[in-house]
Order: C-alpha cells, then structure tokens, then sequence
C-alpha cells in the first residue's frame, strides 16, 4: 500500500504546491494592495445601472441533454480503462464482452443521431 | 460458464435495441404502431424461452433459475405484454405516441426479470436499477401533462432515495458476512445464530428498499400521486411487473439467505402487512379519483400478499404467489376499464364518472363489477382464493392476531369495491363513455373471464405454486 | 505516519466542504464545494488503496456529474424565498427523525464490534503484484460479465431517458441538411451578374433574394420567407422614390 502511495508522492507535491502558489497569489493581493472599498466602488460598474431583474438567465433544457449524454459516455470511457490494461489477460472472451457493451450503447448512439440529439440546430 | 440460462433476458433485450433501432432509423410515419407489434411477438417468443430454459446457478453465482423465478417470470412478462395491448389504444389518443415507450416497457421488463432471478445483492441491485430507471422515465412520458411530470420527478426523487437506502443496506450485509451471494449468507447465517447489529440494520434497510417498490405501509406514500400521474398503460405496468419482481425478491431473499434468522423478521412483516392492509383500505374509501383509489387498492392487495410470507412456510408462499396471480389479472382488467374511460376524447377519471355504465354500457360494467367483487373477496372469484390460501397459511403458522386483523380489514375494503358497483348500476346515468377500441376490450373481457372461472384451473394452478414455493424452501 | 496524517488532513476538509455544501445559499457555491468534497474523498480513497476508484471519482463525479449539476442550477429557477417557505412548519418533525437517527446510530456504534482480522485483511492487498485497476479489469468483464452487460443496458435507458423528456422539435430550427449540401451546384444557388459601371445594385432590380432552386436544397422553415412570398422589388423602388 506504502509503493502506491508513493507513486502518488509527485501528484500530492504538485497538489500541494498549486496550493501555496494560489493562496499566496490571493493573499498578496488581499494583504499587500491598498483596498478602501465604499459603497460607491461596490456596486455594479460599467453600465452604470443596477440590474433590473435577476442577472443570472435560465439555461436552455439543451445544456442538459448535453451534459447527461457526456455523463453517459464519460462513464463507458471509463470502462475502458480496465479493459483495455488486462485485455492481454482475460482473453477473447473479455475482448467480446466489451465489444457487446459498446455495441449496445452503439444503438445508443445511432438513436441520439438519427433524433438529432447531437446537433445544436 | 452456462451463459444459456440468462437466454429469455437477452432475447428480450436485443428485441428492445432493435425495436429502438427500427424505431429511430425511421424517419416518415409513426413507428409507434409496428414497435407495439414488434415487442408483443418478442414477449411472446420470450414467454416460451423462460418455459423451456433448464435450470440451475450461472454467471459464477450472480443469476438463477428454479422453478420459482420461472413462475415470476411468466407473470411478469404477461404484465408487460397487455400493458402493451392497452398502450395501443391510449398511446394513440394521448399524442404519448413515441417508439421509446415501447423499448422502455421492453427494457423495464428485463429488469424485473433478472431481479426475479437474481443470486446475488448486486444483480438484485443492478435489476433493480434498470426496472425503475425505465419506469421513472415512463411516468414522466406524458410531456405535456402537468400530473404526468409532477408522478415521474415523485416516484424518481423517492425511488432513488430508496434505492439508496438499498445499497447501504446491502454493503452493511456485505461488510458482516463478507459475501454478496445468497448462498454465502445463507451459510455465513446458519453456522453462527446470533444476529451482529450491522447485519440487523442491513437486512432492515434491504427491506425498506424493497417495501418501497411494492410500496408497503410505511413506504406507500408516493403510490396515488404517482399513479394518477402517470399514463393509465404506464400505471397498469407499475402496478404489477415491478410488484412482482420486487415481491419476488422478497420470498427469495427472506426464505432463502435470511431464512434461518425468520423469528425475527416474522413480526416485521406482520407489522407491515396489518398497516398495508388497514391504509390501503381505509385510504380508498376517501378517494374521488379511480387511479388513487386504486392505488390505494393495491396497498390493501401487497399487504394482503405479504400475509403469505409472514407465515414463512411453503404453504405461505403459495397463498402468496397465487395471490399475486390473481391480483394481476383482477388489476390489469381494472385498469383496461379505466383506460376506456373517456368521453368526447377527454380522459374521465372520477369515480363519479362511472354512473349508470350499467345501462349505457352494460358489457363492460359487467367486467368491472367482476373485477371489483374479486377484489372484494366474494368467493367464487379468483381474489377469494387468493385471500383464502394466504390466511391459511397464515392460520396454519399460528398467526392468529394478523388473521384476524386482516379478514376485518378486508370487509372494510369490501365497502369501497362494492361503492363503485353500486355507483355503476343504480346511479343515475351520465352521458355515455366513448366509442372503446377493440384492444380494451379485448383485455377486459379476457381477464374478467379468466377471474370468473378461475376456479376451474385452482388445482393446477396450486400445484405449480407448490412447485414453485418448494423450490424456494429446498 | 505519514498517510495517517494525510488521512486526517483529507477527512476534515471533506467533511467541512460537505457542510459547506449543506449551508451555502448560493447553489454555484454549493455545488463548487462538492467538488472540493470529492477530490478530497478521491485523496481518502487513494489511501485506502483504491486507486481506480480515486480516479473514477475525479473523471466521472468532479467533471461529468459537476457539470450536470451546474446545468441544472443555471436551467431552473431556484428561489430561495420559495425554497425556505415550508422550513418553520417542517423543522420540528425532521428535528425528531434526525434525533431518532442520531440514538439509532449511537446504540449501532455502542453495540458495533470490529472483528480483530480486519484490520490485518487491510494490509493484504487484493492480489499480488497486481494494481488495482487490472484487479478489477481482470474480474469486471469475465467473472462478472453479467453485470457488466447490464450495466450497459442502465447507460442506455438513462440515454433513452435524457433525450424523450427534453428534446423537442423547435420551430426554428436551422439545421443543415449537410448530404443536400454537398450535392448543390453552383448555378443552383448563385448567379453570375455583371453591373455596369456607375450603376448601383439597386437599378439592376434591388438585392436579390436567393434563387427559388435554394429552398429546395435548404431545410424546411430554415430560411425567411418562403418562395411565394418573395420581396416585390419593383414595389419597394416605387415606395422609396415617392419618400424621396
């Protein structure tokens, strides 16, 4: 347990040191620039006038289909990975296995195609 | 490895990718119609295949077969198939009419069925997940409708929950006896009697994840809003192949590995079969809406069913499976009748709408007069053996208190079936149902005459529910 | 040592971020915390020695489900007004289950027992010299191939799912028949004209809309006015000359 973890030495260094860097960049800039905030430099800039109604707009429905179908084949991706560092091992009955579980998220997609899923108009 | 045994679940799945291909590929037209057909010969076809594959374990342990899943699976895929039958009709009115609905019943059935036949937590889990997945999806189908979306996000929020409840309940288990198989527990169990608290609180969670799909009392609350939500053909599915497979389950899990430790969850069950029976009736007599009213219904029926099990004997699974036999047949009748309720091309759900249908339409208040003294337990119809064989059973596992209970409770649920016979053929007489399609009556007059005789083919049936019930036991 | 202190360093910000998620009003916020909370849980996992999982949980929750999320908070309205409505009339009675939780939970731990071999199982790895990834690989597609294969039934349903509750035909659609496309000629589109010189646009009859061949190559609906319709050129000379 100790070897993996020890492979993983250089991610956590790198994890640990892009956290210094930011909070050193954010500190700095907390600590060492003068700030006088008043009301007047708070509020919203640029257009000179307040927002009339909520800022934030609703998304389309689309982003989600979007996003639910790059779940989906984010998670058969992920099958991938297992498979494809044993294939030497488990043979041509693995090979097919995963060929049947491609084949049948394959129909999958025929289907999102010819709905036209895919397209954003 | 016997990949055979798994053959009825792949023919069926392959016909569903295939009904999706077809469907999709088509680009003029409505392929709703020839994807009905297409599905109704693979559920035939496949009815024969659960009949004739042999049996055994399979899939190193995760899948089998007995005699007893093969009794579940049949009733299972009759389900789906009227379900089917009456989509026809209703899909084409209700602008419902997309291809999916069909590869999802398809989809939603392979799921019930490898739950019925599942050897191990995680094809209980993963059954269970493809079932309701797709009939999430099958609630919400009616886009436009309001009530449709509110039953699909209800039963999908509550069903996940539920599920997830599920899976902590199977990882405590997991983590106890160090084994996810049935047969690893079953001998983890036996060979040390006393019962770690871990292990308790798994098999409680396992339960109410399971009480959840059958939706037993205390789990029940999603069932009339998701019901009356949903598409009447999406209702009359949900309200049997998922009950099945779940229920299935159930016996499987509570006889087989927690078999040994039945002192202790015999009360359990009791306890849920009272509330259920007592709930679901009380609950219907207040109901002005047929589709809560029958949810309310099907409450009382699981209740009623769980009586079989809470007797843990052979003879109460019988009582139990065929219970659920003739709850299919009163239900899926029922149901067709609903779906037949329109008038001028709107869809009538009150109860109120009823009124005087024994004139204008004598035939079909006839089924649903049958249907509803079934349900009642009035005896030469099938609900009575139903009720008659799982209080038996009960009577002969010396549960006095809970037979007594529920004989009371059933003359309260009598009050409610009787009300809409009544409200049938002596209330006055609103303006006439529409025009009905030749599929509901074909689904109605078919289950109301197999509730009417079914006491001829009782001894037949019995012995297959013996068979099916022995194979449980071992 | 050194992973008991990683342990530990992992776990408490887990669980802050978690109830950060819990309690911050902004849902961006809350949802930015879960994915503190699961690289965090990903780091716990690396030290259990599931490294697979470690990664799973960054590729498919941290970036797929992450991104699912935020789609649904930026596509619905929450009112937090609306939200916190019903929190009065509610609070009492979930205040009494998550007590009734919390004694459960209590009597659970009191009564729990951990057999003495776990912790020397933990140290075992699951097989020799091999990493976690390939013990997996070499157990998901064969031995639990039953599994696997409904697995893939799942992702379809949820795809199935996802595409008939949200997408529909809309009205104005401009999607490209790309086939048509590239079977149009020039001469089907564009014509050549020579303007002479001094002359503008407008005396060899006005801008021109497209040729009547275009809406046949063109999608339904997709381009302005249909071919009955067309712009009377002639008129809207004689309407401007009058305004001059």
């Amino acid at each position: 347990m100790q070897a993996i973890l020890g492979n993983y030495l250089p991610v956590l260094i790198f994890g640990v040191i892009s956290l210094i860097i930011a909070c050193a960049m954010l500190g700095a800039a907390l600590f060492c620039a003068k700030q006088k905030p008043y009301a007047e430099k708070n509020s919203p800039y640029e257009c000179g006038f307040p927002a009339f109604e909520d800022a934030r707009q609703l998304f389309d429905v689309r982003y989600y289909l979007v996003g639910i179908l790059f779940t989906i084949f984010d998670l058969e991706m992920v099958f991938l990975f297992p498979w494809a560092l044993t294939l030497s091992k488990i043979g041509m009955f693995g090979f097919f296995s995963m060929l049947a579980f491609l084949v049948v998220l394959t129909v999958g997609f025929i289907y999102e195609w010819c709905k036209g899923a895919l397209e954003w108009d | 490895m016997n990949w055979t045994l798994a053959i009825p679940e792949i023919a069926l799945s392959i016909s569903g990718l295939i009904i999706l291909l077809w469907g999709a590929i088509q680009k003029k037209g409505n392929a709703f119609f020839p994807c009905a057909i297409l599905s109704i010969a693979a559920f035939v076809a496949v009815g024969f295949l659960t009949l004739t594959v042999s049996n055994g374990v399979g899939y190193n342990g995760l899948f089998i077969n007995d005699e007893f899943s093969r009794y579940m699976k049949i009733l299972i895929i009759i389900a789906g198939f009227l379900s089917i039958i009456l989509s026809i009709d209703f899909n084409g009115k209700n602008d419902t009419n997309c291809f999916e609905y069909i590869a999802l019943i398809v989809f939603s059935t392979v799921g019930a069925m490898v739950m019925v036949s599942s050897n191990d937590l995680m094809t209980l889990y993963m059954g269970l997940e493809l079932s309701s997945l797709a009939l999430y999806i099958l609630c919400a189908i009616d886009r436009k409708n309001v009530f449709s979306a509110e039953s699909g996000v209800k039963y999908f929020v509550l069903g996940s929950v539920a599920s997830g409840i599920l899976l902590y309940g199977i990882s405590m288990i997991y983590g106890f006896s160090g084994g996810m198989g049935y047969s690893t527990i079953h001998q983890i169990i036996a060979s040390n009697h006393a019962l770690s608290a871990g292990f308790a609180v798994g098999l409680v969670f396992v339960l109410v994840g399971l009480c959840f799909k059958i939706s037993a009392v205390p789990f029940h609350m999603w069932t009339p809003d998701v019901y009356q939500g949903a598409p009447t053909p999406v209702t009359t599915f949900l309200s049997t192949a998922p009950k099945f497979a779940a229920f299935a389950l159930f016996l499987r899990l509570m006889i087989g590995p927690f078999g040994h430790l039945s002192p202790q969850w015999q009360l359990l069950i009791e306890v849920i079969a009272i509330l259920s029976i007592i709930i679901g009736s009380v609950g219907a007599i207040a109901q002005t809406n047929i589709k809560r009213m029958m949810a309310y219904s099907s409450i009382s029926h699981m209740g009623f069913a769980l009586v079989g099990l809470a007797a843990a004997t052979p003879d109460g699974v019988m009582g139990t499976l065929i219970y659920l036999t003739t709850y299919l047949f009163m239900n899926v009748g029922t149901f067709a009748v609903i779906a037949a309720m329109s008038r001028k091309g709107h869809v009538v759900e009150n109860i109120n709408d009823l009124a005087g249908l024994g004139k204008t339409d004598p035939g079909i208040a006839t089924a649903m007069a049958i249907f509803m003294f079934s349900m009642a337990g009035v005896p030469p119809l099938a609900g009575f053996f139903g009720k008659f064989l799982v209080f038996k059973a009960a009577l002969g596992a010396d549960l006095y208190s809970l037979t007594i209970i529920g004989l009371l409770a059933s003359a309260v649920g009598a009050f409610f079936y009787l009300r809409i016979v009544k409200i049938m053929f002596f209330d006055k007489a609103v303006e006439a149902l529409d025009q009905r399609s030749l599929s509901l009556s074909f689904v109605t007059f078919s289950m109301g005459t197999l509730t009417l005789v079914f006491m001829l083919f009782l001894s037949p049936m019995i012995q297959m529910g013996q068979i099916a019930a022995q194979s449980l036991f071992h | 040592m050194m992973p008991i202190i990683l342990f530990y360093i992992f776990a408490v910000i887990l669980l802050l971020s978690a109830v950060m998620v819990v309690i911050s009003r902004n849902s961006v916020h809350a949802a930015l915390f879960l994915v503190l909370a699961f690289c965090n849980a990903s780091g716990l996992f690396l030290i259990a020695g599931a490294e697979f999982l470690a990664i799973l949980l960054i590729a498919i929750y941290a970036g797929a489900v992450m991104i699912l999320f935020l789609f649904i908070v930026m596509t619905m309205q929450t009112n937090l007004v609306q939200l916190k409505e019903g929190m009065q009339h509610y609070l009492p009675v979930g205040f009494c289950i998550a007590i009734v939780l919390v004694v459960e939970l209590i009597i659970v731990a009191i009564n729990w027992h951990i057999d003495p071999n776990v912790a020397e199982a933990a140290r075992q790895p699951l097989l020799q010299n091999m990493s976690n990834t390939k013990a997996l690989g070499s157990l998901i597609y064969t031995n639990y191939i039953f599994l696997f294969q409904m697995a893939g039934l799942v992702l379809l349903v949820a795809m199935i799912g996802a595409i008939v509750l949200t997408l529909r035909k809309r009205p104005t659609n401009r999607r490209q028949v790309v086939a048509r496309q590239h079977m149009r000629e020039p001469n089907q589109t564009l014509e050549m004209r020579s303007v002479e010189l001094n002359k503008g646009v407008d005396d060899l009859g006005g801008y021109l809309r497209p040729k009547e061949t275009y809406y046949g190559i063109a999608q339904e609906d997709s381009f302005g006015p249909k071919p009955g319709d067309k712009m009377d050129i002639t008129e809207k000379r004689q309407e401007r000359e009058q305004s001059k």
